[in-house]
């Protein structure tokens, strides 16, 4: 029998029973939905987290500790080892950075504290910052100049409607230094060179918080010993291209082995979204399995109804075997109203579910929306959208999952239909 | 030819037998010199679909599908394409004069009208031979006699063979030859008709 005319028979079956046809196709809808709700959801958050994460970290820069954050700093690194990082093939440049903390900072009757000095070589740290690191005010300091520093943004603005300084302004430093066992407070003067925009989300390389100075100069101030002159806390490797990360973070790794062991630690940004991403991945793909669930109830459905189907045409199936159909298009006839049950579920569940995920996305936002208090103001921690995202493999894959567990929920009774023996088939009542 | 006998004598299986919709626990069954014994099920089912029309008691059509429809069933089982199945069920509809209720439903045709609609089925595909289970047991007098009538002038008209199952002598007397059945045997053969 040809295909044309098995799906038109098989249609008219169905239109014979609406109730009980839009009732099975229900089933799968629902599945359906779920599915594409979650799954578009998932999608939407997971690209999401992922844009930002790559918009917080420089995917093509390495971050180079000694020890580990969490363990405190062991050895510092030396100009040497910079040089010999700077001499790895993909690395474009390797600059050293030295950090302090417990600064204040005075301007006249201002001041703001809660900060960290930067001390780095302004040139070759704009070169892996650059695009991070945009001047709302001034600039670069124009030549090496001792007593000039940049203000982060959250320096300048320790809060709403309170700036700190302007370009030009001096501004005195109180800090402290370590002679012999004491620590003595010490002031210096810098002029303020630029003050720096926000420079983005949250993260090892938020510089927001940071106040920049020439690192030679921070060396002189806080009275590096002239046999620790040559250490430095961290380094920052930008590498030519991003894919390079894993290769060139095992290169430095052997590199300061000798020096390091096993004590080093390199940030590979790329590895950590790439983490990040398959954790959200497997996320998605547990909350589609529980969807998935839906839709098996949903076979269920139609084997129960397929079944009572074959029992009720039991003599129509004998007719037919009468009059010559073989068993195949038997077979073929009842799979073919699964077929149709399940590509038109799957494609109502399909809209369905993308609008069921606009309506969880606008109940869910609700939630997620980061209550902001005057005391603790989080700007860079705005609420994270879950706009779900049309993905085709999804839309395919459900359409595609939702008519083979249709089909193979009706492969029994359909089975059982084409094995019927025509003359029982012809005596039933 | 009619098989003729009393209820229970086998008639029917018999006809089962001949149209490969039952197989026999002894001998063989040959329809075109196909012997039934060495088909499996689907090889059977073709069978009856090209060689063997089957008419039923109780009209066994389709109650969804029109007389047309139904007519056009066996050809749609041979792949035959659409406009030419339904030019050639228009034309056996016509020949069992049904040419004025070809649209209409099982339910809305009279009892005649189904057992015609049944005969139209069964010779669509012209087959060699049509089996007729009791054409006639559903149907009132007159009309059982308008049905006989029909496959008498369809039998000497298309020179296919009709093999009829009855309990009624009379239809079974305008027959060619007569078997007459008792408890499964037969019991005798009988050759030459009546006037009808």
């Amino acid at each position: 029998m040809r295909w044309k005319k098995i799906f038109s028979m098989a249609s008219e079956n169905m239109k014979q029973r609406r109730l009980r046809t839009s009732l099975t196709t229900l089933g799968v809808i629902i599945g359906i939905s779920a599915i594409i709700a979650l799954a578009s959801l998932g999608e939407g958050f997971r690209t999401t987290v992922k844009t930002r994460m790559e918009q917080g970290f420089e995917l093509d820069v390495l971050t180079v500790i000694p020890g580990s954050f969490f363990a405190g700093l062991g050895n510092r690194f030396t100009k040497e080892d910079v040089q010999n990082i700077s001499n790895i093939e993909e690395v474009a440049v390797a600059t050293p950075v030295m950090q302090r903390s417990t600064v204040t900072l005075y301007n006249e009757d201002k001041n703001t504290t809660g900060l960290i000095v930067t001390a780095i070589n302004f040139t070759d740290f704009w070169k892996v910052f650059g695009d991070r690191l945009i001047f709302s005010e001034g600039g670069l300091p124009e030549s090496i100049e001792n007593d000039t520093m940049v203000l982060g943004y959250k320096v300048n603005n320790p809060s709403e409607n309170i700036t700190f300084a302007h370009s030009n302004d001096n501004v005195t430093m109180q800090f402290k230094v370590l002679r012999g066992l004491q620590q003595v407070s010490k002031n210096c003067t810098f002029k303020v060179a630029g003050l720096l925009e926000k420079s983005g989300a949250p993260g090892a390389t938020n510089f927001d918080y940071c106040v920049f100075i020439p690192l030679d100069y921070a060396k002189e101030i806080y009275e590096v010993p002239s046999d620790k002159q040559d250490y430095v806390d961290l380094i920052f490797v930008k590498l030519v291209k991003p894919e390079f990360s894993e290769a060139v973070a095992t290169e430095i790794e052997e590199l300061l082995r000798p020096s390091f062991g096993y004590q080093l630690t390199v940030l590979v940004p790329i590895a950590f979204v790439r983490q990040v991403d398959y954790i959200l991945n497997m996320l998605q793909i547990f909350l589609t399995s529980i969807a998935s669930i839906a839709l098996l109830v949903a076979g269920i459905g139609i084997m129960n109804i397929m079944t009572v189907s074959v029992m009720e045409r039991t003599r129509e199936i004998g007719i037919l075997k009468a009059i010559g159909a073989k068993n195949r298009t038997i077979l073929t006839m009842f799979l073919a109203e699964t077929v149709l049950i399940g590509v038109a579920g799957s494609l109502i569940g399909v809209l369905t579910g993308y609008g069921l995920a606009h309506i969880l996305n606008y109940i869910l936002s609700g939630f997620f929306t980061p209550r902001q208090s005057h005391v603790f103001q989080a700007p860079e921690t705005s609420r994270i959208p879950m706009t779900p995202l049309f993905s085709l493999p999804w839309t395919v894959g459900a359409i595609v999952f939702g008519t083979v567990v249709c089909v193979l929920f009706g492969l029994y009774p359909a089975r059982k239909a084409a094995k019927l023996d025509p003359v029982e088939a012809l005596r039933y009542e | 030819m009619a098989i003729f006998g009393p209820s229970g004598s086998g008639k029917s299986t018999l006809l089962h037998v001949l149209g490969g919709l039952d197989r026999p626990d002894e001998g063989e069954v040959f329809v075109d010199k196909i012997g039934f014994s060495t088909l499996n099920a689907n090889e059977l089912a073709e069978v009856r679909l090209r060689k063997i029309g089957f008419v039923f008691q109780f009209f066994n059509l389709l109650p969804r599908l029109t007389a047309l429809r139904n007519v056009e069933l066996p050809l749609a089982l041979a792949d035959v394409p659409e406009k030419e199945s339904a030019e050639k069920a228009r034309e056996v509809l016509r020949l069992v004069g049904l040419e004025d209720r070809m649209n209409h439903r099982p339910s809305e045709l009279s009892g005649g009208e189904q057992q015609r609609v049944a005969i139209a089925r069964a010779l669509i595909n012209d087959p060699k031979i049509v089996l007729a289970d009791e054409p006639t047991g559903n149907l009132d007098t007159t009309t059982g006699w308008e049905i006989v009538q029909l496959m008498k002038r369809l039998n000497e008209e298309k020179a296919q063979t009709f093999v009829v199952v009855t309990h009624d002598p009379s239809i079974a007397e305008t027959a060619d030859r007569m078997l007459y059945l008792k408890d499964g045997f037969i019991e005798g053969v009988k050759k030459g008709r009546m006037r009808l």
